[in-house]
């Protein structure tokens, strides 16, 4: 029904899709009303503590239903423009059933000069009740999730209801920093579950922080309080060492890490590293490295890894991506080579690049980009 | 993966403004060019009134360069939410105008007045798509915002001519060899003579029919030019170009778009219409009319005016960002006017401004144009402008004065 509804959009609108012919309209009454997107509203906005910031929203009601452990797209305009980051929602299940919320715990640079992204956010919510503001914000995705089956080798298709306690594997959560967050809503989840084997499978969290910066601390202590096969400890890698020798006592545990890739790559190489014999998995979630970038000159010459329609070749910072994807043979469409036409514009899906006319930085998320005016300032996916 | 803290690292405040890229050789203009045959007859820059303008000095390029970068600079730091609201605006004055067309019609069997309604509201709309809507969209103008419609990627317009055909021959070959002669098709449409760089034949005697019945089918026109057509259909090769897209390509998008405009405005709105099939039938017809005949006239007005320059392929050879300025400035002409006059014109009444800074949004070409004309001015640059009468007359003139040889 939604695609011959479309197709007539194409046919007598010119239109790729009915929402979108009306869009405008629709914003006349509901200006967050934007297709594709999900709308949610703004609960509160609250600050944690110096540097962290806590969102609470309402998802409109079609909005599917999340798993602990998923992230979403966050979309807000500023001065015009649709600005996309992407959080961890700090919230299970339970708490979208009863209150209809879900919650995002965003870290703020440590400058303290909020990004024109949350200040952008935080005046909108300051000048009216933050009640009245909505913003936009994709279906929950990723992977990153308590597993489901029972995870000793044998009972593979076994579901973890049907399993014997002892045949439960624990859990070991690493997080980094704010990589706290899709733990808090797995801790959430397993608090509020439906069976005794998922609320007795012992899981232990290490929580890497810097000192006296860990997040949501109050929270950890009452989940601790509530459920007894759960236990936690803050650490700080000045005082408590490294990753390694925590994990040393936990060889037959199920990992599950989330935090800086340096955090990632300790945890990964100490997997890599035990014996054989070992129980223990790996599951893990990081941040993309993200290098600062100054703005003034390309500087040293140095590579990026660059993903055009799925496949991937290697790019440096001195010459424009289309000149690279020429002489790599990419199938490229390309015209007056100075940013005048338009025709080499693709989508960028990730990544950083400069714009070679005013030396501007683009931003991580998804934007329209010309190839003949961009060079590469991180790792970059492409879309053509 | 999750980019939860990391991606507010950067941001726009630290942006550097190097802004002069001055010395910035337009690409692939060397080695490819010269083959037309035009090529070799011409000579410097002249007015195409024959007249000697050789006297005016030559502009300090560089200079020239820096400044009217200096007035891009300027307006790209004020664009933000009022432009996005702007658009927003237009398309939803389009939808507005668009649907009291379409009832309208139909009901011009009550009162033919409110047919004669209709017919003018559906031209207006198809008016606001194809020039302050597609056009500007299509340049890229709002693809700053983000918006999954609104860009130059996603839009498709009203008219018989594919949008991404359009998209690469307008954008591409007329906006970076704006008057290039043998470089730029959109001079003289390959129909009209309109400057002696192009030798006279028989055929030119009877250029102005051939005008008026290019503005009468002014979308058909322009979709069957856009498309490269007598290389398409009649196999004529021109090697100084590069096919980006085959021509078997070429040929589907020019039948299916085209075939989807008149199987929508002749048949399928008509027929919706039931009882009134012929009241839809004619009114989209002269509405179709209408906007071709609107789009046509403003476009001959922004190019043909008798003081525009054309320029051969050899004096753009390794040509600066200021030369290109230089070229782009004196190769088209504004007309003057009231601001709905602008809107109904997507802003193409500022041609100059338009060819100068192809990509800032349209809207805001007015307050560019007091600083651009002053900056002419300075180097001793002829600043095109006009009301609508006295550039138009100029366009007819022009194309009598070239009907001979």
């Amino acid at each position: 029904m939604k695609a011959l509804i479309n197709k007539a959009a194409a046919v007598f609108f010119h239109h790729a899709t009915w929402a979108g012919y009306w869009e405008t309209v629709f914003q006349m009454v509901n200006p967050s009303w934007r297709d594709g997107y999900y709308q949610a509203r703004v609960k509160s906005v609250s600050t944690l503590n110096a540097t962290t910031v806590q969102l609470v929203l309402s998802p409109q009601k079609r909005w599917p239903k999340h798993t602990a452990g998923q992230h979403i797209a966050l979309t807000i305009e500023v001065n015009g423009k649709l600005v996309t980051r992407v959080f961890t929602i700090a919230s299970g299940q339970k708490s979208r059933q009863d209150e209809g919320n879900i919650r995002l715990v965003i870290r703020v640079k440590k400058d303290g000069a909020l990004t024109p992204y949350l200040s952008a956010l935080l005046s909108k919510t300051a000048s009216k009740s933050a009640s009245k503001v909505s913003v936009n914000i994709s279906a929950p995705m990723g992977n990153f999730v308590m597993p489901k089956a029972a995870l000793l080798d044998k009972l593979e298709t076994s579901s973890l209801e049907q399993a014997a306690p002892e045949q439960i594997k624990p859990i070991v959560m690493i997080a980094g920093g704010s990589g706290i967050t899709p733990f808090i809503a797995m801790l959430e989840g397993l608090n509020s579950a439906s069976s005794d084997n998922l609320q007795s499978r012992p899981v232990h969290l290490l929580y890497f922080a810097k000192e006296n910066e860990h997040l949501l601390t109050q929270e950890l202590a009452e989940y601790k309080r509530l459920n007894t096969y759960f236990t936690y400890e803050l650490l700080c890698r000045q005082k408590d060492g490294g990753v390694e020798q925590r994990l040393a006592s936990h060889t037959d545990s199920h990992w599950m890490v989330c935090g800086p890739q340096s955090l990632y790559d300790e945890v990964a190489n100490t997997h890599a590293n035990l014996p054989p014999a070992n129980d223990a998995s790996l599951d893990s979630e990081h941040f993309a490295a993200f290098p600062v970038a100054t703005a003034q000159t390309s500087g040293e010459k140095a590579f990026f890894s660059l993903s055009h329609n799925g496949s991937s070749l290697s790019v440096d910072n001195q010459q424009t991506l289309l000149t690279q994807l020429q002489q790599a043979n990419r199938p490229v469409t390309y015209g007056c080579g100075m940013g005048i036409c338009h025709q080499c514009q693709c989508v960028k899906k990730r990544g950083v690049v400069r714009d070679t006319r005013t030396g501007a930085l683009s931003d991580n998320a998804e934007q329209l980009i010309q190839l003949c005016v961009s060079q590469a300032v991180t790792d970059l996916e492409l879309q053509a | 993966m999750i980019t939860t803290i990391s991606t507010n690292t950067v941001n726009k405040s630290t942006v550097n403004k190097s802004i002069v890229n001055e010395g910035q050789v337009l690409k692939g203009s060397s080695s490819r060019l010269n083959s037309g045959k035009n090529a070799n007859e011409q000579t410097s820059q002249r007015s195409s009134k024959d007249i000697d303008v050789g006297t005016k000095k030559t502009p300090d390029y560089t200079k020239l360069a820096t400044q009217l970068d200096a007035v891009k600079t300027d307006v790209k730091s004020k664009i933000g939410s009022e432009d996005a609201a702007y658009i927003r605006r237009v398309i939803l004055a389009q939808r507005g105008c668009e649907w009291t067309g379409r009832i309208l019609l139909m009901l011009g069997f009550i009162q033919p007045l409110l047919w004669v309604v209709g017919v003018l509201s559906l031209a207006t709309a198809k008016i606001l798509d194809n020039m302050e809507i597609g056009h500007n969209v299509m340049h890229g103008q709002y693809d700053w915002m983000n918006d999954k419609h609104i860009n130059s990627k996603a839009y498709e317009w009203d008219i018989a001519c594919d949008g991404s055909s359009w998209n690469r021959v307008h954008n591409y070959e007329h906006h970076t060899y704006t008057n290039i002669i043998g470089k730029d098709r959109d001079f003289g449409y390959g129909l009209l003579r309109l400057s002696n760089d192009f030798r006279w034949r028989v055929k030119n005697l009877w250029q102005f029919i051939t005008y008026v019945m290019l503005s009468v089918m002014f979308q058909w026109g322009v979709s069957y030019h856009e498309m490269a057509a007598e290389r398409v259909f009649f196999g004529k090769k021109k090697d100084n170009r590069k096919n980006q897209l085959s021509h078997a390509e070429l040929k589907r998008r020019f039948f299916s778009k085209g075939a989807r405009q008149l199987v929508k405005d002749y048949v399928l709105f008509p027929l919706l219409a039931g009882p009134f099939f012929l009241y839809v039938f004619t009114g989209n017809l002269v509405a179709n009319l209408l906007r071709n005949l609107w789009t046509s006239t403003i476009i001959f007005c922004g190019h043909f005016t008798g003081d525009v320059q054309t320029f051969s392929a050899e004096d753009c050879v390794d040509e600066t960002q200021g030369q290109w300025y230089y070229r782009q400035g004196l190769g088209s002409s504004n007309i003057k006017g009231g601001k709905l006059f602008h809107v109904l014109t997507g802003h193409l009444s500022f041609q100059i401004e338009h060819h100068l800074f192809p990509d800032i949004p349209a809207r805001r070409y007015k307050e560019m144009a007091p600083q651009v004309q002053a900056i002419f001015k300075e180097h001793g640059m002829h600043y095109n402008t006009g009301g609508f009468f006295k550039q138009y007359a100029s366009v007819l003139k022009r194309i009598v004065r070239y009907s001979f040889p």
